[in-house]
């Protein structure tokens, strides 16, 4: 038979085929491809412009360069998780420098960097800044190391940025002037965020930028702009789509206020709103007039705004896609919500009294929870911190909601037992994972035996990344997981009895993850040891932040019964880092 | 809360010594925990429950203002011959130099401290006893426990 029938697809000019390729937008199905065969390995690598590296260590830049040099846009991801809560020393690693570096050596025409956990350096960013002309698009979330002289650099030098996000970094706030980098002919700016940053700004620099910035559409300032600003900001903006708010004076003149509620009616676009720390109650009156609109609303920084406050406004937002409230808006608050937003999608619910110092009971239980399962019918993503929780609840969750793709539930006090009958929620959870076939994010609390452990294995067939805290009884626990989730690709333990037995039963299925951390459960020395030596392709950390080099010599010579701190295991094709601290011991 | 160790059963034998020892240490393997009295001493651990350091900090803040601790430190500041003053929280700057750096940005001119000069203006502060004084003979953090207002003067005044 002619080969061309057979195979036609082969028979293709390569232009072809990679005009079918760029149909192909996701990672996994590009990986997929690209092992068909050597030409469409080929036609794929030179055609992949945008790619994504869950982990920084897991290949050098010399060989992403390589591999695909046609690069344009580039995720990088470096910390663990863990590390947003403090249990990673802040010199661990994941530093930005020797990819920019590589990059720019290389030429390649970078125009978007994202960025999670890694540590900036301001010369990274004023490389960043001089290497790639058509630079459009800078996120960075969760980084630190940087100052706003590093912005300073992106301002004055990326003639073409559309997008500058500065999501919850740590950044050392210099002077007020980087705003002022932007040349009057930067008019390109779509996306502007700095809120995290902690100090004074050139107000009128900024107001100057968002004038001339006739295609911005998303703004989010910092604590330093007040009232009057954000009001002179909206009026030069009314084609804003998503406006994250700082600061208001606590009590605004009746002027300004209706100056500010003039601005807003008139920002018929407004989809998104965010910010309000610091802010009084009276201030989110103000965005009335477009609240119908909203489809998303993240108040978890508003601390200020009293739990009534919050009701009254969330109960006019009818098209509600994304809600993140802080837990003073109670479990009738969570009733009104489940009444109004109908067309929910994620919401979370943070603590708003994490260490449980005062006497209230305005936190949120089980009774809102299940509120909102019943209410919310498109709801598919829940994190959900809260003082109690119900077998029967979960149970009910459970039913109402089987198209949850994310469920996180933290139930603040560690170990805590369902609030009624005093048994673990093993049942609860295991509810949850039985119903929900599509669950790919879990996080587990309150009080759980191997039992829960079981379901997850048995039934969390999409699992991709588990999180485990205080929970377990012996290492079958973790074995169950291990052995039943297939797809999953990152474990995170903490304060659990698992050890070495569960850590080496199966090798291998290191090798299908990502990434595996273990803080303060029963793993040793002697046993990371033998896994380092039975699995040459991994990356195995033992972080121990007393360490220093001396410690490090001791250590060797060290019981090997020793309890291992924290432990974090990556698989990597190109074996043991160069850059790792004295803390960090690499096996 | 107590540090983490207190709530796992399991800690008895890995104690990390960078953590403050609970006060009650545990070995009941398959029981809730009870928990010590409310104290407002207590240590609060920074890694449980698992939220990101920009919410910790908010509530960590509103909760020391609502006690009356002030967390930030807004003073006025003038130029002499303007009326019309700004607003600074000084607990943004980590000294001298950044609050200078960052008030030469802000009224678009060189700000010194110390140094008489004919050229430049120099910030004064008005101290806690009203006396009006040069910027920069004392400590930063006593500086901060004192300063009431700021003030930029004319180049010749001084």
């Amino acid at each position: 038979m002619n080969k061309a029938l057979k195979f036609p697809m082969n028979y293709f000019p390569e232009e072809v085929i990679e005009h079918i390729f760029d149909f192909i937008a996701s990672h996994r199905d590009r990986n997929s491809i690209s092992l068909v065969s050597k030409s469409w390995h080929k036609i794929e690598r030179y055609s992949r412009h945008q790619v994504f590296i869950g982990n920084c260590y897991a290949i050098s830049p010399e060989r992403l360069i390589r591999r695909f040099p046609c690069l344009r846009s580039l995720t990088l991801k470096g910390k663990p998780h863990f590390a947003d809560f403090n249990l990673v020393p802040h010199e661990w690693g994941g530093f930005l420098h020797p990819w920019i570096d590589a990059l720019s050596k290389a030429r390649v025409g970078l125009e978007e960097l994202r960025l999670k956990r890694m540590v900036v350096s301001d010369e990274s960013l004023e490389l960043l800044s001089r290497s790639f002309v058509s630079f459009k698009s800078l996120v960075l979330v969760s980084c630190d190391g940087f100052t706003t002289d590093g912005l300073a650099s992106i301002a004055a030098n990326c003639r073409n940025l559309r997008e500058l996000d500065l999501q919850e970094n740590e950044i050392d706030d210099h002077r007020g002037q980087w705003l002022n980098c932007f040349p009057d002919s930067c008019t390109t700016l779509v996306s502007l965020n700095f809120a995290c940053l902690k100090g004074e700004i050139n107000l009128s620099a900024l107001e100057r930028l968002v004038a001339r910035s006739t295609n911005l559409k998303s703004l989010k300032v910092n604590r330093a702009v007040p009232l009057d600003g954000l009001t002179r900001l909206m009026s030069c903006a009314p084609q804003l789509v998503d406006l994250g708010v700082g600061c208001y004076e606590n009590e605004a003149e009746p002027e300004s206020f209706a100056s500010l509620m003039a601005a807003i009616k008139k920002c018929t676009l407004l989809r998104s709103l965010s910010g309000f720390s610091e802010v009084a109650s009276v201030c989110l009156t103000a965005f009335y007039p477009i609240c119908e609109n909203l489809t998303s609303l993240n108040l978890s920084y508003a601390a200020e705004i009293q739990g009534n406050h919050l009701i009254e406004f969330v109960q006019f937002c009818k098209r509600l896609q994304l809600l993140w409230i802080l837990d003073s808006i109670g479990d009738k608050g969570l009733e009104v919500v489940a009444s109004s937003c109908k067309e929910l999608q994620e919401l979370r619910v943070f603590p708003s009294d994490p260490h449980d110092e005062e006497d209230n009971n305005t936190a949120v239980t089980e009774v809102g929870l299940v509120a909102i399962s019943a209410g919310c019918p498109k709801l598919h993503s829940i994190l959900y911190f809260c003082k109690q929780m119900t077998n029967e609840a979960l149970i009910t969750v459970a039913k109402n909601c089987p198209n949850f793709i994310r469920f996180r539930l933290c139930i603040l006090e560690p170990n805590k037992p369902d609030h009624i009958t005093s048994q673990s929620l093993d049942e609860g959870f295991g509810a949850i994972v039985q119903s929900c076939k599509g669950l790919r994010r879990l996080s587990v609390s309150g009080l759980l035996t191997d039992k829960v452990f079981l379901y997850i294995g048995m039934y969390a067939e999409q699992l991709e990344m588990l999180s485990i805290a205080f929970a377990g009884d012996t290492d079958k626990g973790m074995l169950y997981v291990l052995n039943g989730c297939k797809k999953l690709r990152k474990l995170e333990i903490r304060d659990s009895p698992f050890g070495n037995a569960a850590l080496l039963a199966d090798v291998g299925k290191y090798e299908t993850m990502r990434s595996l951390w273990m803080s303060s459960c029963e793993v040793t020395l002697g046993g990371c040891k033998r896994l380092a030596r039975n699995a040459p392709w991994l990356n195995v950390e033992i972080i121990n932040e007393n360490e220093n080099e001396n410690g490090r010599m001791e250590r060797n010579e060290e019981d090997e019964r020793e309890k291992v701190d924290r432990l974090y295991l990556y698989r990597t094709v190109v074996g043991t880092r160069k850059d790792a601290p004295p803390c960090v011991t690499i096996l | 809360m107590e540090n983490s160790n207190s709530y796992s059963p399991y800690s008895s034998s890995s104690v990390d010594s960078t953590k403050p020892l609970p006060s009650e240490s545990s070995v009941n393997l398959s029981l809730s925990l009870t928990f010590p009295s409310t104290s407002s001493q207590r240590e609060t651990s920074q890694d449980w429950p698992p939220i990101k350091p920009r919410l910790r900090d908010t509530l960590k803040s509103l909760r020391l203002r609502q006690r009356g601790y002030n967390t930030a430190l807004f003073v006025k500041v003038y130029m002499e011959g303007v009326p019309i003053g700004r607003k600074l929280d000084l607990s943004t700057f980590s000294g001298y130099e950044s609050l200078l750096e960052n008030l030469s940005g802000m009224f678009d001119t060189s700000v010194i401290c110390g140094t008489r000069d004919s050229k430049h203006h120099v910030l004064t502060y008005q101290d806690k006893d009203g006396d009006w004084m040069m910027v920069g003979d004392i400590p930063w953090d006593m500086f901060l426990e004192t300063v009431r207002r700021l003030k930029i003067t004319r180049p010749e005044r001084c």
